[in-house]
């Protein structure tokens, strides 16, 4: 039972980031991804993985807010396409990591695919960097689960360096275009 | 690398006077240090978690396109090609592996920057900020790793659709960019079009999977990486000052940039219409009536360069040696490359 709700966590957080405009709400986002992949990472690539998961994606959480448009801002006016997008993104993720994939771990399948295609949704739907870099950490932690697909024993650096790069981003200094 | 890093240099000791050399500097070998991390690591995996960080710290970069529109490609990319990786390693039909190898080429071309997912462009902005810096800089690197390390995990059946995907793009960017670099109004879109129709060529090599086509990628990625792109740099200052000259040395840069004899690039096109008659040789007729399309572009460009003068003129004099020395005698460089 660990395994899907895990799987389902990236899911919800994934969808939070996409469907909230605030940093409380993408800071929840960030932390309950976060935490269903280091569940994840811990199943498939031992301790030191999980651990690099939920430490890069903690730091990334607690950066968030701090930082961005105050509130939480979730399911704000007119975001009922996205509330869609989330629910139709579940399903076909669903279909893809129960019944066209096989093998184990379907859940870690289930929450790369969602975590990985709502963030990409969200970057290219929204010009708010807060929002933009909340998705490319979530976007980072999955990358780096994705050696754990097919492979028995993935190694821990991708996490390391997937944790890293999640805490990181959130620092960047986001500059205002210079006008021509 | 080595080609990447000579032309960093290059641009730093040529750059125009209007260019800072510090912030060139700077800048490139913050993207020259990325590049090797890409080259250097064990696993795409963890290339793409470079790449995430060096699209990232161009996005900051000042520029004159918004912080939200220069991370959105090299986000897509990323996710693209781990949605690719997660469906090649996966267990599952061959169908799905092929679904992976359309992520991956997918990625491949946002990250680099060619169709389907052109980089918004903007005339004005510095060469660190601008799309050029993937097509010219970055990308050449990033490519031969992900199209490298993707042979190795693809199987025969989504292996063939790979190469075929490429062909297939390289074949769309060609005829695009050729006709772009042509017709364009901008002078700057014209360069950055010329970019596109030179990776077609670097595409249509990676996907024909013989010895030869490989050859044909890799000495257009060195034309691209050390002639077209100080090319560019170069003719920045005329293209501001709206200079159009029509002197002997725009048609030796125009012959240049066309792939002619004794350049690079015409080395690189006999490589890939042989690897092509190996394959397929109406592919080879395509191709040949497709490589036509560089010739106006390359004469429009060639004029746009002006008439360079002192430090710049020694420049361009340089890159043309060069490319006439890897055009002549390509056989150190394929050496080095294994090929």
């Amino acid at each position: 039972m660990i395994q899907p709700a895990a799987g389902i966590l990236v899911w919800l957080g994934a969808s939070l980031v996409v469907v909230g405009d605030g940093r409380r709400g993408l800071a929840a986002g960030i932390a309950l991804s976060t935490l269903g992949l280091a569940v994840l990472a811990f199943v498939t690539a031992g301790a030191v993985a999980g651990a690099a998961i939920a430490v890069g994606g903690a730091i990334a959480a607690s950066r968030r807010s701090l930082i961005g448009p105050g509130g939480w801002e979730i399911l704000a006016p007119g975001s009922t396409p996205r509330l869609v997008l989330c629910i139709a993104t579940a399903l076909v993720a669903f279909w893809i990591a129960d019944a066209v994939t096989s093998g184990p771990v379907a859940s870690l399948r289930f929450g790369l695919i969602t975590g990985i295609a709502l963030s990409a949704a969200r970057v290219l739907s929204t010009a708010e960097p807060a929002a933009q870099l909340s998705a490319v950490a979530i976007v980072a932690l999955c990358a780096a689960s994705v050696g754990a697909i097919g492979s028995t024993e993935p190694g821990v650096w991708p996490y390391v360096v997937g944790g890293l790069v999640a805490a990181l981003l959130g620092w960047l200094p986001m500059r205002s275009p210079i006008a021509a | 690398m080595v080609i990447a890093a000579a032309a960093l240099a290059f641009a730093v000791a040529f750059a125009p006077p209007a260019a800072s050399r510090r912030a060139l500097l700077v800048r490139g070998g913050a993207g020259l240090a990325g590049s090797a991390a890409i080259a250097a690591v064990p696993t795409l995996d963890i290339a793409l978690l470079v790449l995430l960080v060096l699209g990232a710290m161009q996005a900051v970069v000042a520029g004159t396109r918004s912080f939200a529109v220069r991370l959105r490609p090299p986000l897509i990319a990323v996710a693209m090609l781990a949605l690719g990786l997660l469906l090649v390693r996966v267990e599952a039909p061959d169908l799905v592996a092929r679904f992976g190898a359309v992520g991956l080429v997918a990625g491949m071309a946002a990250a680099v920057g060619v169709l389907p997912y052109l980089h918004p462009i903007e005339s004005d902005e510095a060469l660190t900020a601008s799309p050029v810096a993937w097509l010219g800089f970055i990308g050449p690197v990033l490519a031969v790793v992900v199209v490298v390390r993707a042979q190795g995990l693809l199987h025969t059946d989504a292996g063939g659709a790979f190469g075929g995907m490429l062909v297939g793009l390289g074949l769309l960017n060609m005829a695009w960019g050729g006709v772009a670099a042509w017709r364009t109004a901008d002078e700057v879109a014209a360069w950055r079009y010329s970019f596109v129709a030179d990776w077609g060529l670097v595409l249509c090599g990676f996907g024909l999977t013989v010895a030869d086509g490989q050859r044909a990628a890799l000495l257009v990625l060195v034309g691209v990486v050390a002639g077209r792109l100080p090319l560019y740099l170069i003719s920045r200052q005329a293209i501001r000052e709206k200079t159009i000259t029509r002197r002997p040395i725009n048609l030796v840069v125009a012959a240049a940039l066309a792939g002619s004899a004794p350049f690079v690039g015409f080395g690189a096109r006999i490589l890939l219409l042989r690897a092509s008659t190996q394959i397929y040789w109406p592919l080879a007729l395509v191709l040949a009536v497709v490589m036509l399309l560089w010739l106006p572009g390359s004469l429009r460009l060639g004029r746009s360069l002006g008439q360079p003068r002192g430090r710049q003129a020694l420049g361009v004099a340089l890159i043309l040696a060069v490319n006439v020395a890897a055009g002549l005698y390509p056989l150190p460089l394929l050496a080095a490359a294994r090929l």
